[in-house]
């Protein structure tokens, strides 16, 4: 069980600066996942936690203590690694025992705790199998195992699932998910894959070029993103952004397009953009959040048609993305399956005003409101 | 280094143990150079000692009569510069190597040609061929001496059947044919560890390549020096540093063969600085010479490298 | 050159017998002369297959205890490669994971592998005379390792970058130190690296002449001194020279071959992985 926190933790390899200053703080029991682009330095955030780097300023606190200069071995943290880290030459009793063995823990307990990981995991019948001939989700479970049988105070797992294939992807992540809740230890996940970060967290860190762009519950994060690429980085497909402008119109304000295409803003957020009349601002409005009119579903108050020419249709069997071009950009669409036929067509689409969010284009935050 | 060890997952707090840990860490800072330091310590006993050895001996004047060790300058390197014996050593050694290591390199690529495309049995072959490298070049020398013996050996045999009259050649002590035999000798040992390198070498040339070429109407010849030839480069360079280096310390074979002659017509930088140093002790100017030896190594190795980039 | 596949498969195979009777002949010779009686070895001409195969020139060297030297390689040859091999991948690990003393250092581990014998021999001879070092075990075994640990460091820094760093890591994490990370990881993981390596080592400490010629005189001479020990002005001991080379040859071709895969990136320092 521990509480972490973290403090102006910086980070450089030579002239590549990894971390440029985190503050964080996990509370205890916490499932805590790192999400971000390739190379945003959540792996490093990761292994400086568990030791495995060093730092090169700020302080790392676990429950109190300040673990700058503890050496991994004594910071008493499991750690599952992208590709398994199994050991080819022993079997998997001894891969999940090999920390027990490291630690001197005696054979009776060893046995018994090995027993119980195993067990909790599923993977009874394959203590006497070399990794070799183990499925990759096995491999999994048994390095889960290994994590497991420690009975650590933190859990760290990096990109546990991105070398499984998407079937398999999906059932470890649930039994990822049941595992916390059954041990309840502080766990901390990091992945790419904002839909394993948004399934999984019970807080996301959104890290930005070894930065934290936003951190917070996934739905807050979700529906309410700081900035443009926080809004970018969640939600599939991603959320179209398109540069307008915002204008008077009749009593209240509307972003205007071209071929004198206009959307009003909804009369209720109109305060909050007032400063921003007539300036240059960024359109962000997810795919999911457009419909096309006359859809059989009423019309909502908030909803504001505007007709554009489909230039693109992707079905995906549940759903049709279709997309169209509104000043420059290509908007994507997601329709009801067969609302759509083929590219040509000229349909009204209704955009829900009151999900949209405008983004400053000086600073690429969202502009509160 | 056992610190945590027996306190299982308890962690250590801020009491005594951190102690503990905070030694073992700077165990840990320290870990790289102790795993090298018994090594380093080894490998001064060739690489240093020696060379700071032989220059100080160098400007002494120790011989089997006398213990000279007041400082002589550069008596002995000035007296270097004038043996001709020395020169001629030098000269013997570099024939050694211009003749045998091309002959090497072709006759290896040729057999690395050979065994290339698909041969049934291949493994077989390649696995006799290669006894020859690991057999002690002394061993190597002993052996060829049975086969050189101008009576009883096979050779002369052999090349009578050729002749159709009995050919009494003596091998090792004829000058005609010294050369001739140490450098059979050495060749025969030598072309298998060539032929070995270059096979893998070849193996690993990219096949798709050399088809495109071949389609584009390239021949043999240009597909060897505009595709092969680059793939294989850093293998071979490697290949002849290695053997050029042997080559030049050539020792074994000539002493189980002809121990330098007949007179000195043999000998080799690796003989007469064994003749100076342990039968006429000459402890001073032998040591010159040695260390004249690594400097030229030194150099030519630098530079070697250097225009190869093969370093890395 | 496609087309005459048949006939150029043929002509191939004619021609790689050929090559490897030619490569062979030599070590046949060498093997016939040892199980020949003095008749047939000097016989005119030559007896190209003995009569029968007796193994009388083998029982004397047994009798006579020239068989020893044999022991005394066997024991140096070990000794050193363990060493050489301990000493050299526990450096070789911390070049490779910690780039310890940088390039500068790696190369010049490897210049150390490039010096002549010849000029090292006659200080260490120098030195050993001081150390009473001469004619023991203890003095060749040294020299061995020091001359073998370049080439160890070189190839196992290789093997080494070879195994996945999760693993070191995986084992710190859960509770290993540095040097228990070595011995339970680093080690096991690099076996297949160690064996290869160890043969070639042991292979040179086998085969080395002039070190043991200059360095031994009668309590640890090893076998290649012991052949030349056999060579005279006129008449050679034919059939010891022949035993004791076979004696001493026919190990090590079993050893390599038993490690046939290793070979080419064993003899090319690497350059050559596989
Ligand atoms: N060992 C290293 N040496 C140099 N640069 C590194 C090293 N590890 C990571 N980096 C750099 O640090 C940045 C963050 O890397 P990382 O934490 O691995 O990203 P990711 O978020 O994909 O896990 C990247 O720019 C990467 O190139
Ligand atoms: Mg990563």
């Amino acid at each position: 069980m521990a509480r972490l926190e973290i403090r102006g933790l910086r980070k450089s390899y030579g002239k590549v600066e990894a971390l440029k200053g985190i503050d964080l703080d996990i509370a205890d029991g916490e499932f805590c996942v790192f999400v971000g682009p390739s190379g945003c330095g959540k792996s490093t955030l990761l292994r400086t936690i568990a030791g495995l780097e060093d730092i090169n300023a700020g302080t790392i606190d676990i429950d109190g203590e300040v673990v700058n200069n503890l050496r991994p071995r004594d910071r008493n943290i499991a750690m599952v690694f992208q590709n398994y880290a199994l050991y080819p030459y022993l079997n998997v009793y001894e891969n999940i025992a090999f920390g027990l063995r490291a630690r001197k823990v005696p054979d009776a307990e060893v046995k018994v705790r090995v027993g119980n990981a195993a067990e909790m995991l599923g993977i009874s019948g394959l203590l006497d199998r070399t990794p070799r001939q183990l499925s990759g989700g096995q491999r999994q479970r048994v390095a889960i195992g290994r994590a497991v049988v420690r009975d650590a105070r933190l859990f760290l797992f990096d990109e546990p699932l991105s070398n499984l294939d998407a079937q398999l992807r999906d059932g470890m992540r649930a039994e990822i998910k049941r595992l916390h809740q059954e041990i309840g230890k502080t766990t901390i996940y990091v992945t790419h894959d904002q839909i394993e970060a948004m399934t999984l967290a019970d807080r996301i860190v959104l890290l930005r070029d070894g930065l934290i762009e936003q951190q917070g519950a996934p739905l807050d994060l979700f529906e309410r993103p700081a900035t443009r690429f926080v809004a970018g980085f969640l939600g599939s497909p991603q959320m179209n952004f398109v540069e307008t402008k915002l204008e008077q119109a009749d009593d209240g304000l509307a972003l205007v397009f071209d071929q004198d295409r206009k959307l009003p803003l909804d009369p209720t957020r109109v305060p909050a953009f007032d400063k921003w009349r007539g300036r240059d601002v960024i359109l962000g409005i997810r795919p999911e959040h457009m419909s096309r009119s006359g859809d059989g579903a009423s019309r909502k108050p908030a909803e504001t048609p505007l007709n554009v020419l489909v230039d693109l249709v992707q079905p995906t069997g549940t759903r049709t993305y279709a997309q169209f071009r509104l000043n420059g950009t290509e908007i994507t669409v997601e329709l009801p399956s067969h609302t759509v036929e083929r590219p040509g067509t000229t349909i009204e689409i209704l955009v829900d005003m009151s999900r949209i969010i405008l983004v400053d284009p000086e600073t690429q935050r969202v502009i509160p409101g | 280094m056992n610190s945590g060890g027996a306190t299982g997952e308890t962690v250590a707090g801020p009491g005594g143990p951190a102690l503990l840990t905070r030694a073992s860490q700077a165990a840990d800072r320290n870990f790289k150079y102790w795993m090298i330091f018994p090594a380093v310590l080894v490998i001064l006993l060739i690489g240093l000692f020696p060379v700071i050895y032989t220059l100080i001996v160098s400007t002494q004047n120790l011989t089997m009569m006398d213990e000279d060790t007041t400082f002589h300058g550069l008596m002995h390197y000035r007296a270097l510069l004038e043996d001709a014996r020395f020169w001629e050593s030098l000269l013997h050694t570099f024939i050694f190597v211009v003749v045998a290591l091309p002959a090497e390199l072709i006759f290896g690529l040729a057999m690395a040609y050979l065994f290339l495309e698909r041969l049934p049995g291949r493994q077989i072959f390649v696995a006799l061929l290669v006894l020859p490298v690991i057999t002690s070049p002394i061993i190597a020398g002993a052996t060829w001496r049975l086969l050189f013996d101008n009576r009883f050996g096979p050779i002369n045999q052999i090349l009578g059947w050729f002749a159709g009259e009995p050919v009494p050649i003596l091998w090792t002590v004829d000058p005609n044919f010294v050369y001739p035999a140490i450098l059979i000798a050495e060749i025969w040992q030598w072309t298998p560890f060539m032929f070995l390198l270059l096979l893998a070498a070849l193996s690993n040339v990219d096949q798709s390549q050399i088809e495109a070429a071949e389609l584009d109407g390239a021949g043999f010849w240009r597909t060897f020096t505009r595709i092969v030839l680059p793939a294989i480069w850093p293998v071979m360079a490697i290949a002849v540093l290695i053997r050029a280096l042997d080559l030049f310390r050539l020792f074994d074979v000539i002493w189980a063969l002809t121990r330098g002659g007949p007179g000195t017509s043999t000998e080799t930088i690796s003989i007469y600085a064994y003749v100076l140093g342990f039968q006429q002790f000459e402890t001073s100017y032998t040591s010159a010479m040695a260390f004249l030896v690594i400097v030229i190594l030194a150099v030519s190795i630098t530079l070697i490298l250097r225009r190869m980039e093969i370093d890395r | 050159m496609r087309a005459d596949k048949g006939l150029g498969l043929t002509l191939r195979y004619v021609t790689a017998i050929a090559v490897t009777v030619v490569f062979l002949f030599p070590i046949y010779w060498l093997a016939m002369i040892s199980f020949k009686t003095p008749e047939e070895i000097f016989a005119f001409p030559p007896v190209w297959w003995p009569e029968s195969i007796q193994f009388a020139n083998y029982a004397v060297l047994f009798k006579d205890g020239d068989v020893d030297t044999i022991w005394n390689s066997m024991v140096i040859a070990t000794v050193s490669t363990v060493c050489a091999m301990f000493l050299g991948t526990m450096c070789a690990y911390s070049i490779a994971r910690f780039r310890t003393g940088g390039n500068f250092f790696a190369d010049w581990v490897l210049s150390n592998r490039m010096i002549p014998p010849i000029v090292i021999v006659f200080p260490i001879f120098l030195l050993y005379v001081q150390l009473g070092w001469v004619d023991t075990y203890v003095g060749l075994i040294v020299l061995y390792t020091a001359f073998n640990l370049p080439y160890v460091i070189w190839m196992m820094r290789g093997y080494i970058q070879d195994i996945p760093l999760e693993l070191e890591e995986s084992a710190l994490v859960d509770g290993c130190s540095r040097w228990q990370v070595f011995m339970k990881v680093v080690w096991p993981m690099a076996r297949g690296g160690l064996f290869a390596t160890a043969v070639f080592t042991f292979v040179f400490a086998w085969n080395e002449f002039i070190f043991a010629l200059v360095l031994t005189r009668s309590d640890v001479t090893t076998f290649p001194v012991q052949v030349t020990h056999y060579f005279g002005g006129q008449s050679n001991f034919w059939a010891k020279i022949a035993a004791m080379s076979m004696l001493g040859t026919v190990p090590i071709f079993i050893a390599v071959a038993l490690l046939q895969r290793f070979l080419v990136r064993g003899i090319s320092l690497g350059a050559v992985k596989g």
